[in-house]
């Protein structure tokens, strides 16, 4: 099963998807097309049986943002990682939350500390901090405040 | 009195078939002479009274007594933030006992009249604690107890921390420490016992 997996994904998703990288503990990275996610998606619940959302994270390359969400398969007992690049002007990518409800807190979350959008999410709003909170605080660009200029920043919250 | 006592006794060759003479106490009954005492009595206490508080002013006489009344059964909230909520758990278990200076911790705000603030308190909780805050009756005392609720702690500078919880609620004693042991927590109170000894209002 896992020296076939990265066949089988490309013979399933075609050009979604860019490649298929060895991470070790997983089946593969699988890197796709953001455009493609929901497919991905789809594909990967149903084709595949990963019916499980583990976790899903956000990382800020400065020059790019990256999006990765980590799969498990009860049938397959194995874990697959998702993962894709988006621009860091904007970055988008259609939610995960009607295929896996799980990732709902998750892509909340990955919204409020590095400012990923996330498409026909049912409820994008804060989840740590307090709404109307302005920050990304895990972007590489905020910096450490002095606790009276982020209270100051922070008093009608 | 003794007059009509010795009334009874001076028949005392009765011929026979003559009826005994009624023994008469015509004295007055135990609570008539209380009521009399009283009424003689309290005038002259409430002119003493009115005197004393002509002198010194209400609030001097009774608020010693509600001062005592108070800081003997001081009701902290029952709740925690962070770590230092273990120790302020552990205060109250069978080591340190803090039941015996009449501290006995309440799970609603509404019946207490002491706020320990014990751990990292973070914006997300901060309107939360200003509610609960809201709802204790007064007269209310805050302690601030360890680093993070004193001033931020080793969280001093992150995003998601209040720099100390008198930015948020009035603050009467600050416990250092990360976190203060038991003991710092009972001194704490006992010395807050002592401000409320003083408070005058
Ligand atoms: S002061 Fe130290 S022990 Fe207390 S809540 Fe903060 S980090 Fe935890």
């Amino acid at each position: 099963m896992e020296a076939e997996f990265p066949a089988l994904v490309s013979a399933r998703l075609g050009d979604r998807v860019a490649a298929v990288e060895v991470f070790p503990g997983t089946l593969g990275r699988v890197r796709f097309r953001a455009e493609a996610a929901l497919d991905v998606f789809r594909s990967m619940r149903d084709d595949f049986a990963f019916d499980h959302l583990s976790m899903v994270g956000g990382i800020d390359w400065v020059d790019h943002r990256e999006v990765f969400y980590v799969l498990w398969s009860d049938a397959r007992r194995a874990y697959v990682i998702l993962s894709t690049d988006l621009p860091a002007e904007n970055p988008h990518i259609e939610s995960a939350t009607p295929t896996w409800p799980g990732a709902n807190w998750h892509e909340r979350e990955t919204w409020e500390m590095v400012d990923i959008h996330f498409d026909h999410h049912p409820d994008l709003r804060h989840l740590l901090m307090p709404d109307g909170y302005v920050f990304h605080p895990l972007l590489r660009s905020f910096k450490l405040h002095e606790p009276e200029e982020l209270e100051v920043k922070t008093r009608n919250v | 009195m003794n007059a009509s006592s010795v009334t009874t006794a001076s028949g005392t060759a009765k011929a026979p078939g003559t009826e005994l003479p009624v023994v008469t106490q015509p004295g007055v009954p135990f609570i008539e002479i209380e009521t009399l005492r009283a009424k003689e009595f309290l005038p002259a206490a409430k002119e003493a009274l009115s005197a004393m508080i002509a002198e010194r002013g209400r609030e001097d006489l009774t608020q010693p007594v509600f001062n005592w009344a108070g800081r003997n059964s001081l009701f902290p909230l029952h709740w925690g933030l962070a770590c230092c909520a273990i120790e302020f758990a552990a205060a109250f278990g069978a080591r340190w006992d803090a039941e015996r200076f009449g501290i006995v911790p309440r799970s609603s705000p509404r019946q207490c009249d002491l706020m320990i603030v014990n751990g990292t308190v973070t914006w997300k909780v901060a309107h939360k604690l200003i509610a609960l805050y809201e709802q204790m009756p007064e007269p209310k005392w805050v302690i601030a107890m360890g680093n993070c609720a004193t001033g931020g702690g080793p969280f001093r500078t992150a995003y998601s921390v209040v720099p100390g919880v008198d930015k948020l609620v009035p603050v009467d004693l600050y416990i250092a420490g990360c976190p203060p042991r038991p003991e710092a927590m009972l001194d704490g109170i006992l010395k807050l016992e002592e401000l409320i000894r003083e408070r005058k209002e």
